[in-house]
């Protein structure tokens, strides 16, 4: 963590400090603006939506959207929907922990040939991305007889182990070798210190990789759009995507399709707050705070 | 090898020369037996799909003719001689690198002007990460009405035209959709490469700043010659995340926003994929359509490398 680079030296780093804090203010609430303007149409009326200039502190609230957003003629979100999108993101989320956290210990820790084969695989696996295996993988999902299922939805995803496990990796491979030398001395097998060692001492990897996981898996629109195109296995970026494109957002009034917005963006962002350190342990290794 | 008298041959593995320094333990059982699941997995979902995918380009499997039917290279000339697609190469192109580059450029901007400590630091830091909480979807439905054409509507064209400015029709527009589109997909990169940025920017020493100031550098003069050269290592892994996040956007807002529009305007290559393999079901020609789709990929990263050896040198 830097410290303040100005400190008390003289008025004119006080005020150089002033504006620096000022700018990156303003710079914080652009930033965060089509948040705001999200927020707030949410709380209005549509006819305070549509006033010029348009209001940045609604004169009056109107809580009733969040309700519209769920039931009436100007349903959004069917509970069905956000039962989908939890489901999807503990199942595949949760899967893939352990295929990481236990393909990790073995390539950190233990020695067997082609270690460096598979390793090399995952890595490569990073640059790949799902759209350009989409075809294929939609077609060893169909083969399965799992397209319009839960495990369809899951699985393949729960699959794309690369960068969990190379985290993983990462994180174990940096504990002592003693530590693991001396649980084997004691007669400790893999297993047990999997469970016993690799697992409690890997909490803050874990951490990290929770915090970019649950936000990619929740936020994920590709693969459930063709994993999932039967109406009854439907995420929420599914639902938000048929009121997005344009032309069908027309049906619903604005002020509920705002308020239908935050409701499916709002646990992502208190998740996000809450795990905020992790997540930046995560994307940057350590040295952030 | 001297182990003649043990009936089993425990050593068959060992190398006749063993390593200096290293054990000769294997595990290959217990490793096989802990990692097996996470291979049978990304075998099954990532690797068959993977080579599959290569196998299935030389192949036309329109859904309606039961079996794949080999084709030998057949897709690959139809793709050089498809229109559309080097249309669309060239707007991902387009699309990658007016977005990256500002994203490169705004979020170290961002990550020096709140690399400091004051009293609100946390929650300001906040407002600058929390889209990233937000995904291509729920970010289109915003972004959707923010770009609105149209008297009474649009929150931007109400600013800009404050400005005296004109503005443009954005999404409907042949030359401002592609542009729009990058707005949004810069905005929603920005939390991550900031936080990298800000990483690599607090692994500058104080002192080294200080002793700077204190020799007169000014703020232009200390970014050249301190903070760039602290960050520069970043900028790589910035780009590379931002080149993944770019891939993954041209397909989720064109799809959601434009679908390719107006006139293939915003159709991008993973779009044209897209469209080719879900909506026509050219299942082989589309497959022939994402090798070309990794290639630019790949190209796109090794571009990378040379230019971080050249910027590392």
């Amino acid at each position: 963590m830097t410290r303040s680079s100005g400190g008390t030296r003289g008025i004119s780093t006080r005020t150089t400090r002033r504006i620096r804090i000022f700018f990156a203010t303003i710079c914080g609430l652009l930033l965060a603006s089509p948040l705001l303007y999200m927020l707030a149409g949410s709380l209005m009326s549509n006819s305070q939506l549509s006033v010029q200039p348009p209001q940045v502190i609604p004169s009056s609230f109107h809580f009733a959207n969040y309700s519209d957003a769920f039931s009436g003629i100007t349903q959004v979100i069917q509970p069905r929907s956000f039962l989908n999108s939890v489901i999807f993101t503990v199942g595949a989320v949760g899967l893939q922990w352990v295929l990481c956290i236990s393909g990790g210990l073995v390539i950190a820790k233990m020695r067997f040939r082609s270690r460096n084969l598979i390793t090399a695989m995952f890595a490569i696996s990073l640059f790949i991305p799902l759209i350009t295996t989409l075809i294929p993988t939609f077609i060893v999902t169909y083969e399965l007889r799992m397209i319009n299922t839960y495990p369809g939805l899951i699985l393949p995803i729960a699959a794309q182990t690369g960068f969990g496990t190379l985290l993983f990796r990462q994180y174990i491979s940096q504990m002592p070798e003693e530590l693991f030398d001396a649980a084997r001395i004691d007669g400790a097998n893999w297993w047990t210190i999997f469970r016993r060692l690799a697992v409690p001492l890997a909490k803050p990897a874990t951490a990290a990789y929770f915090a970019i996981s649950v936000l990619t898996a929740w936020n994920m629109y590709l693969w459930p759009l063709v994993a999932a195109e039967g109406g009854s296995l439907q995420v929420l970026t599914q639902t938000l995507a048929v009121v997005g494109t344009t032309g069908q957002g027309e049906v619903t009034p604005q002020n509920v399709i705002f308020a239908s917005v935050v409701i499916v963006t709002l646990p992502m962002i208190l998740v996000f707050i809450a795990v905020q350190r992790a997540f930046i342990r995560g994307l940057a290794g350590s040295g952030v705070e | 090898m001297t182990q003649v008298t043990n009936p089993r041959p425990l050593n068959i593995r060992v190398p006749a020369a063993p390593l200096p320094s290293r054990t000769t333990r294997r595990d290959g059982r217990a490793a096989a037996l802990l990692i097996g699941p996470n291979l049978l997995m990304f075998t099954v979902f990532v690797v068959v799909p993977i080579v599959g995918g290569l196998a299935l380009s030389f192949t036309t499997w329109d859904i309606t003719n039961g079996f794949p039917k080999w084709v030998g290279l057949a897709n690959y000339h139809r793709m050089f001689a498809d229109p559309l697609v080097w249309q669309a190469v060239e707007t991902t192109l387009k699309f990658i690198v007016f977005g990256v580059v500002p994203t490169i450029a705004i979020s170290l901007g961002l990550a020096m002007l709140i690399n400091f400590k004051f009293r609100f630091v946390s929650v300001v830091r906040s407002l600058y990460l929390i889209p990233a909480a937000m995904s291509f979807a729920a970010s289109a439905v915003v972004w959707r009405y923010i770009f609105l054409d149209g008297p009474g509507y649009g929150v931007l064209d109400y600013v800009i035209s404050r400005f005296g400015i004109t503005p443009p029709d954005w999404l409907a527009s042949q030359s401002w959709a592609l542009p729009a589109l990058d707005i949004i997909t810069v905005w929603l990169s920005l939390p991550t490469a900031t936080i990298l940025y800000l990483a690599a920017l607090q692994r500058i020493p104080d002192s080294v700043i200080e002793a700077a100031q204190l020799d007169g550098a000014g703020p232009l003069r200390r970014a050249r010659f301190i903070v760039w050269p602290g960050v520069r290592y970043m900028t790589v892994l910035v780009a590379i995340i931002a080149l993944l996040s770019f891939t993954n956007g041209s397909f989720d807002l064109v799809n959601i926003l434009t679908k390719g529009d107006p006139i293939y305007a915003t159709q991008t290559l993973v779009y044209y994929i897209f469209v080719n393999g879900f909506s026509f079901g050219f299942f082989g020609y589309a497959a022939a359509l994402s090798v070309l789709q990794i290639a630019l990929v790949g190209g796109i990263l090794i571009v990378l490398r040379l230019l971080s050896k050249l910027l590392n040198r």
